[in-house]
């Protein structure tokens, strides 16, 4: 029932591009992007109840390996560098859900914010390394044996996150992934009926880890450099946002979210260049009182009557 | 060893101010289950519209009453407007409280502009005595006086008194508490907005010993606050106050030895406490 808007949207995704202004493919490609570090969130947000404030750090520490392989090795081979880029996110996922493990809920929130904000700290502070505030610039698209340019990335951007967007699809409705919900619901009950919650929950949030990871890596590319504002508390609080607004544990809730966020804050910064944050915050503020269960939840209702509609026509 | 001393002092003053502003957050946490991520907001309303009067009127007094009120008029805006309709929706609540670090944050820059302001230390307290070969301000003596004073003041309100008897008991059984006729709603606001008022007291005596307020320490000193509700324990006023001290002393003390560490050194501290105690030095629950 719900595979005919799926196909339209991607057919969009697939056939627009190219009628498009090539701005709004920029914007597309970071959307995706962030598609996916809200997607790779709400499998330990939405679906295992870890609500991470930190997974822009996760999303910071690939991106930024990567961008210190170019700058300061000789190795610029794009099957090495995202391998290990994807492992260093894994590992700095493992660690947070290690330091955070025993907590739940807020106090997990309160956590991963704060260790988010560590990843922050050292990439602000280590300055020899990643030149501070302004960041490191001057990446160039991967070089996978075709020239890439604006669209081609786009496209690029695109058959990843469809693949990831896949794996995870497939990983959530696993055993494994409703073991995941099981513990969300009732931890204790899950823990009686003889599953290792601890070891679940720390699996689930690596990953997640490492799929956020992989959308630094896109962005990275994408963004031809990073700075620590990627990586901070407002990239962190944006991603949970996206999932929030869009809909928890629906896993394309996160691409619905990123479209609506990343879109507000593009047009109205260009109605506003300096007020824009007042708007925005607005619309977060009305998304609480208003989109309560998400955009998506709410779309795909919306879908089940029309279509249950034209059938009692019918 | 005179060095080692005034560092330990300064650390002391550093987390008096923090105190003042993690105890609102860490009681609602505790009590109502709200994460308020604006809280950082309520220290800068505080300190810009603290220094904003005082400046004006050139009265320290004023200053102080102006911070408070400022701060608590904006706390009961988004308890009374916002929270209290979003109560036990955990996620509605992270939208809007980060929807106001957004606002709060871009109508200060527009208001007051992009460079930092200064402080306001009184006439009578510009001095300071000498320690060994180091000199240590009166003002700072008189941040810790009032620290020490305030968290007195508050445990004495949270053990002695029914009000705080009603606060602890709404923090273990909220439903107990309801059953037995009292109001925890009114309760609940009174410690949001007292919080808050804490917290802009916090913001305007905080200035000077921060090196000034800009736009943006609103959303970078509720780092801070956090990093202490976590390092002592969320819900108690001891937690809060043992939590302050130990970041203020410790960041004080990097600062001093090992300055490259000193912005890393309490989550550090923060991920150490965890490990050894996940609900944090005298918190109440995990």
């Amino acid at each position: 029932m719900y595979l005919a808007p799926l196909v339209a949207v991607f057919l969009f995704l697939v056939i627009g591009p190219p009628f498009l202004d090539t701005a709004i493919i920029s914007q597309l490609t970071k959307i995706l992007c962030f598609g996916l570090l809200a997607m790779s969130l709400d499998v330990a947000f939405g679906y295992t109840g870890l609500w991470s404030f930190g997974h822009a750090g996760i999303f910071g520490v690939a991106a930024y390996t990567t961008m210190l392989f170019f700058k300061y090795t000789a190795i610029h081979n794009f099957w090495i560098i995202t391998p290990v880029a994807i492992l260093m996110a894994a590992i700095v996922a493992a660690v947070f859900a290690a330091v955070a493990a025993r907590s739940s809920g807020l106090y997990f929130l309160l956590i991963t914010l704060a260790l988010g904000q560590l990843v922050y700290c050292v990439a602000v502070q280590w300055k020899p390394v990643t030149n501070g505030d302004d960041g490191l610039w001057g990446l160039p698209y991967p070089q996978l044996g075709f020239p890439f340019s604006n669209i081609s990335y786009y496209y690029f951007t695109l058959a990843v996150v469809a693949l990831c967007a896949f794996l995870l699809y497939r990983f959530t409705r696993s055993p494994f992934g409703y073991s995941l919900v099981g513990i969300r619901e009732n931890e204790v009950r899950a823990r009686t009926m003889g599953y290792n919650t601890r070891l679940r929950k720390l699996i689930a949030f690596v990953i997640s880890g490492s799929f956020a990871g992989l959308a630094g890596i896109l962005y990275v590319y994408f963004n031809g450099g990073i700075a620590p504002e990627n990586v901070g508390m407002y990239a962190s609080g944006m991603a949970m946002i996206m999932v929030i607004i869009g809909g928890t544990a629906t896993l394309w809730g996160g691409f619905v979210g990123s479209a609506v966020v990343l879109l507000s804050q593009y047009y109205i910064s260009q109605l506003t260049p300096a007020r824009w944050p007042i708007f925005l915050g607005a619309l977060f503020i009305a998304a609480g009182f208003f989109a309560g269960g998400g955009i998506f939840p709410r779309l795909a209702c919306l879908w089940k009557k029309a279509v249950l509609y034209g059938d009692a026509e019918s | 060893m005179d060095g080692f001393v005034i560092n330990i002092l300064f650390g002391l003053s550093y987390g008096m101010v923090l105190f003042l502003l993690a105890t609102g957050l860490s009681i609602v946490l505790g009590l109502m289950g709200v994460v308020n991520l604006a809280h950082g907001m309520l220290f800068m309303i505080g300190a810009y519209a603290g220094v904003t009067v005082g400046k004006l009127t050139g009265s320290f007094a004023l200053a102080i009453l102006a911070a408070v009120i400022s701060a608590g008029l904006a706390g009961l805006f988004i308890e009374r407007g916002f929270l209290r309709k979003l109560y036990k929706r955990e996620l509605d609540q992270i939208l809007v409280t980060f929807g106001f670090i957004y606002i709060i944050t871009n109508l200060h820059l527009w208001i007051y502009g992009p460079y930092p302001r200064s402080g306001i230390v009184p006439s009578g307290l510009s001095g300071a005595i000498a320690i060994g070969a180091y000199s240590f301000s009166f003002y700072r003596l008189a941040v810790i006086a009032i620290g020490t004073v305030a968290c007195i003041g508050l445990f004495w309100l949270q053990e002695r008194t029914r009000i705080g008897a009603v606060i602890r008991a709404g923090m273990d059984d909220p439903e107990t508490v309801y059953a037995s006729g009292v109001n925890l709603m009114t309760i609940n606001v009174g410690a949001f907005c007292f919080g808050a008022m804490l917290a802009g007291l916090a913001g305007i005596i905080g200035i000077p010993i921060l090196g000034g307020v800009t736009a943006t320490t609103g959303g970078d000193i509720i780092f801070v606050a956090i990093s202490v509700c976590i390092v002592g324990g969320v819900g108690s006023i001891q937690g809060a106050f043992v939590g302050a001290l130990l970041i203020g002393i410790v960041t004080s003390l990097a600062q001093r030895y090992y300055p490259a560490t000193a912005i890393y050194v309490m989550y550090v501290l923060m991920v150490i406490v965890l490990v050894l105690k996940p609900s944090g030095l005298l918190g109440r629950r995990a």
